[in-house]
């Protein structure tokens, strides 16, 4: 019996342990930062409202002339939009979208930067050299421009495409902070004693690095979600990306009939703003519970 | 014996031209302009394969519009367009990307496609300075503002008005600029209606003469006034937060200590000794800062019709205007890797420590 | 009143007098009592050396000297002169600006992390010139000359190191520089922090030798924290070591090294290895230092203490003079520990030999 032959084995076994384990411990050191827990719930009110909530809020296809801008009621608790539309409703069922898109975003972004990250940091040498200068210059380039401009030659007309292209984009900086997290752990002991065993690469960013990163790669997937809806909504907000009715459209649609003018299309715009800023805050502030786990030395503050 | 000395002769000479490349090379200033240089290339190339590659090709399109629309020979059409976007369609791929980058070192940049005859050039002249102007302005204000106000935050830590700044402070931070943009045209200019934001867009009002005249120069910040605060407000959250996490760290150094066993004065300390070294990592971070506010500043000059560049290309995507939009996307570019460069040369001001990195060994 | 007269008893200037110095931190937990009822007069051109493991107290002390504590903490009890021409100067009462003044020219610090004791984006001359300024006296041209000196004087090449970043200098260069910087205002005390502890074992060596030469020609008191026997040995003419915040004994350096009388610094004599190799009687201190929030009763020692009596667990023994009048020791057992202490003259001879050899 060589380490050689046991080594993988237990790898293999213990990862998903390690995992969930990792999950546990997440939950619990999440609810230590009282603004990061919170930022938690809001975001899980939020997944909620945009899933479970639709049930209860029927979607609202018909114009009413007569509730032009009509103030709050119970009926509706946000008011009317300029064709009388029910706002909450659309507050409800646009609310989809972005989330899909900055999931998806966050997911993709993400893979790629732990992916090229590590990679970069493992195989080291020229490949990583390239790479890195790539990412430096690729940071000065004005990432919203660029997309804005992309997005008159693709027609980015599907969630998925559009998420592709946000996480193409903004690779750089996910795989810097990765390459530099991954760089660090490969001066610890068991990634050394891994290597010095020869138990394959892909071994060893699966079953060792990335476990150890779980919480880390959390904040950069957070990271990846705020920049996919502040580039979303922003350049449905330039009315460069057609998509379904959702919470940018409800403010390019306030803009660019003017009801952004009217005192009484306050509800228009405020509804959506409303929902994008707390959406935004609530990632941002669940990344704060997110990098106190990441890095303990934060903990006792 | 002389042979052999002039072979040690050239040796040696070899060997100290090689160290003066070296030398050179490793060079702050010289590696800073070549990383620029090197991203501005980056860029240009980028962008004229990318326009050139799409699916839907903008000049096929746009030929394909003159034909439909003007009812122009297909040939006549092609040249009516080479010309716009300052190529020759007949050469091949590779003799166009030469001649596309004799002609941007040139400063041609093409011209509109919407508006004829103006070259592209001209309208990023007119358009770009009010974008440096209130984009500068903006960060300037509140880069000096956030580190003032996180300075003090770190000091005073203990202070019951502490915890509110921050937690503005954070909220700020994670709101997107165009959304506080918004909010403050809803609010400010139209729910409250405190301020005139019709009478306040665009660059400057009309009928004023450009100068340095009192009533010029109050024109101009009373246009900008509105973009400024936004981007104030956007930014500043974060060099809040960013100055005080790190005047804490700081505060904790051994020479902060040391100056003070050193019997320093407490005004002494906090400039020089903590402020100094505090400021050093949001300079890294105003780099990156830069680029996104130029970059948001497309938004935000829609918000509140403020003719900079960011207005200008937002007009240009709508419309479709190809060479309008690569030239302004490449001049945006420019600054911004302009302004890097400037801030990395001020980082090496505050810091001996990288102004010889990488130099030795 | 007190102080004068033990200035006359001992017949010589003193120009630190500590008394019952108390320092105690704010921490969730409760209070940690740092420093407890500590008294100690430092006479001039005397190095004193205060030795015990870390977290005992003795940096929270040497700080407390010259009131540089964190915020936390506090000084509820004690008095800490310091004489020039028979004026006593009571740091304790000093207003924010006296005190300001009074530090680095009454009393310089030399810091255990001389690799940051320097703002990294100044100049050495500028360090040195801020520390002038804050003081005035001196105009720049004579600062300049004098700083020229001190460098000089502590081996470097003043012309390279005074223009140099802090970065540009190694450890011990960056030590030296410090310690010249510390003799800018020619003060009468020096406090040093485990002044070699963060250095490699050859630079050690030149510093150690500087502060020899300094101590020698310079006469001025020396105030030297070290949780390292040999460098204290090396470099004091008294000794005190200290035990949870406490002098549990002090006397002339030969007397604790030879016969030490209180159990704790006779542990740690021992667990010195000797560079013979002479592990055999080798023996580390048991146990750990107690929590200083919740200390236990009677002499702190006694849970770790081999000669721990009924006695030792309800009553703390006070400093007592011991052998001589200069040695005193705070322990009830002083005479069975001196048994044990006869067999250090041996282990001494024996390092002697190693070291001839």
């Amino acid at each position: 019996m060589t380490p050689q032959a046991l080594m993988p084995k237990t790898g293999i076994r213990y990862w998903p342990g390690r995992v969930l384990r990792g999950i546990g411990r997440f939950l619990k050191l999440m609810s230590r930062n009282k603004t990061g827990f919170v930022g938690f719930l809001i975001f899980i009110g939020f997944v909620l409202m945009t899933t479970v909530g639709t049930l209860f809020v029927p979607e609202v296809t018909s114009a009413d002339i007569n509730a032009i801008y009509a103030p709050p009621t119970w009926e509706h608790p946000l008011g009317n939009d300029s064709q009388g539309k029910d706002i909450l409703s659309q507050i409800v069922h646009g609310g989809r979208d972005i989330l899909e898109m900055a999931l998806l975003t966050g997911l993709i972004s993400t893979f790629i930067g732990v992916a090229l990250g590590s990679l970069s940091a493992l195989v080291g040498g020229g490949f990583d050299a390239f790479l890195a200068m790539l990412a430096d210059i690729w940071l000065t380039i004005p990432q919203f421009p660029l997309l804005a401009v992309l997005a008159t030659l693709i027609k980015l007309d599907n969630t998925l495409l559009l998420a592709l292209l946000l996480s193409v984009l903004s690779w750089a900086g996910l795989y810097r902070s990765i390459r530099a997290q991954v760089y660090s752990l490969k001066e610890r002991d068991y990634i050394e004693a891994a290597t010095a065993l020869d138990l394959g690469m892909w071994h060893i960013i699966f079953s060792e690095v990335l476990p150890n990163m779980l919480s880390y790669i959390a904040i950069s997937f957070t990271f990846g979600m705020t920049s996919a809806i502040y580039a979303q909504v922003g350049l449905v907000f330039l009315g460069l990306v057609p998509l379904t009715r959702n919470w940018g459209v409800m403010i390019n649609l306030a803009w660019t009939q003017g009801a952004i003018f009217f005192k009484d299309s306050v509800y228009f715009i405020m509804a959506p703003v409303t929902a994008i800023a707390l959406f935004q805050l609530s990632i941002v502030w669940m990344s704060r519970s997110l990098e106190e786990i990441f890095n303990p030395r934060l903990r006792t503050g | 014996m002389s042979s052999a000395a002039v072979s040690t002769l050239t040796v040696s000479r070899k060997i100290s031209l090689w160290k003066w490349v070296k030398r050179i090379a490793s060079n702050y200033v010289v590696r800073m302009l070549a990383r620029a240089l090197f991203t501005i290339w980056f860029v240009t190339t980028l962008i004229f394969f990318l326009v050139r590659l799409m699916p839907s090709n903008p000049i096929e399109v746009y030929i394909n519009e003159l034909i439909v629309q003007y009812s122009l020979p297909y040939e006549q059409a092609r040249d009516q367009a080479a010309s716009l976007f300052a190529i020759d369609l007949n050469a091949p791929l590779s003799k166009q990307y030469v001649d596309y980058m004799v002609q941007l070192l040139h400063g041609n940049l093409g011209e509109s496609l919407r508006s004829p005859g103006t070259s592209v050039w001209k309208i990023i002249i007119t358009f770009l300075p009010w974008t440096i102007f209130s984009v500068g302005l903006g960060l300037l204000i509140s880069f000096l503002l956030g580190v003032l106000i996180g300075m003090l935050l770190a000091y005073r830590r203990q202070a019951l008005w502490e915890p509110i700044v921050s937690g503005i402070a954070s909220i700020l931070s994670s709101i997107p600029n165009y959304i506080i943009g918004i909010v403050l045209l809803v609010y400010l200019g139209v729910y409250w209606g405190i301020i005139p934001i019709n009478q306040m867009r665009g660059s400057r009002s009309p009928g004023i003469q450009p100068g340095f005249t009192w009533v010029f120069i109050k024109d101009i910040f009373f246009h900008a006034a509105m973009p400024v605060f936004t981007y104030v407000l956007s930014t500043i959250g974060s060099w809040i937060l960013s100055m005080k996490s790190s005047t804490i760290g700081t505060l904790g150094e051994d020479y902060v200590t040391v100056a003070r066993a050193r019997g320093l004065s407490e005004g002494r300390i906090t400039t020089a000794y903590v402020g100094r070294n505090a400021m050093l990592p949001l300079i890294t971070q105003l780099l990156i800062s830069i680029g996104f506010v130029v970059g948001g500043s497309i938004l935000i000059e829609n918000i509140f019709v403020y003719q900079g560049i960011g207005y200008r290309l937002s007009a240009a995507l709508t419309t479709r205007d190809y060479p309008l939009m690569q030239g302004i996307f490449l001049i945006i570019t420019i600054s911004v890797v302009l302004s890097n460069l400037i801030a990395d040369f001020v980082y090496g001001w505050f810091d001996p420590r990288v102004r010889v990195a990488g130099g030795e060994g | 009143m007190k102080k004068p007269q033990t200035t006359q008893q001992m017949g010589t200037q003193v120009p630190l007098t500590v008394e019952d110095l108390w320092v105690e931190y704010q921490i969730e937990r409760g209070v940690v009592k740092a420093v407890r009822g500590v008294s100690f007069n430092l006479a001039k051109g005397e190095s004193l050396a205060l030795i015990g493991e870390s977290g005992c107290g003795k940096t929270t002390l040497g700080v407390a000297l010259i009131r540089l504590l964190v915020k936390a903490a506090r000084i509820p009890k004690g008095e800490i002169t310091y004489w020039r021409d028979n004026q006593g100067l009571d740091v304790l009462s000093l207003k924010e600006s006296e005190l300001r003044r009074f530090r680095w020219r009454e009393c310089a610090m030399v810091f255990q992390s001389a690799l940051n004791a320097f703002n990294p984006v100044l100049r050495i001359w500028d360090q040195i010139l801020d520390t002038s300024k804050a003081h005035g006296g001196m105009s720049r041209h004579q600062v300049r000359e004098r700083a020229m000196q001190l460098l000089e004087y502590v081996q470097l090449d003043p012309r390279r190191v005074i223009d140099a970043y802090p970065h540009e200098l190694s450890g011990g260069m960056r030590q030296r520089v410090l310690l010249a910087m510390s003799l800018l205002l020619d003060p009468q005390i020096l406090i040093l922090d485990e002044p070699t502890t963060a250095l490699d074992i050859l630079t050690q060596r030149t510093i150690i030798d500087l502060l020899r030469r300094l101590k020698e020609e310079m006469g001025f008191a020396m105030l030297f924290i070290s949780h390292d026997l040999a460098t204290a040995a090396e470099l004091a003419d008294r000794v005190a070591t200290m035990y949870a915040g406490s002098i549990v004994e002090m006397g002339p350096v030969e007397d604790i090294f030879y016969r030490p009388a209180h159990p704790y610094t006779l542990g740690l004599i021992r667990a010195v290895p000797t560079v013979t190799g002479d592990f055999e009687n080798l023996a580390s201190i048991p146990g750990a230092p107690p929590d200083l929030v919740d200390p236990p009763p009677g002499c702190k020692f006694h849970p770790r203490c081999p000669y721990v009596t009924e006695q030792c667990r309800v009553k703390e023994p006070q400093l007592e003079t011991h052998y001589s009048e200069t040695h005193s020791v705070a322990c009830f057992n002083v005479k069975r520990v001196q048994q044990d202490t006869l067999d250090l003259q041996e282990r001494y001879a024996k390092y002697a030999g190693g070291k001839a050899q």
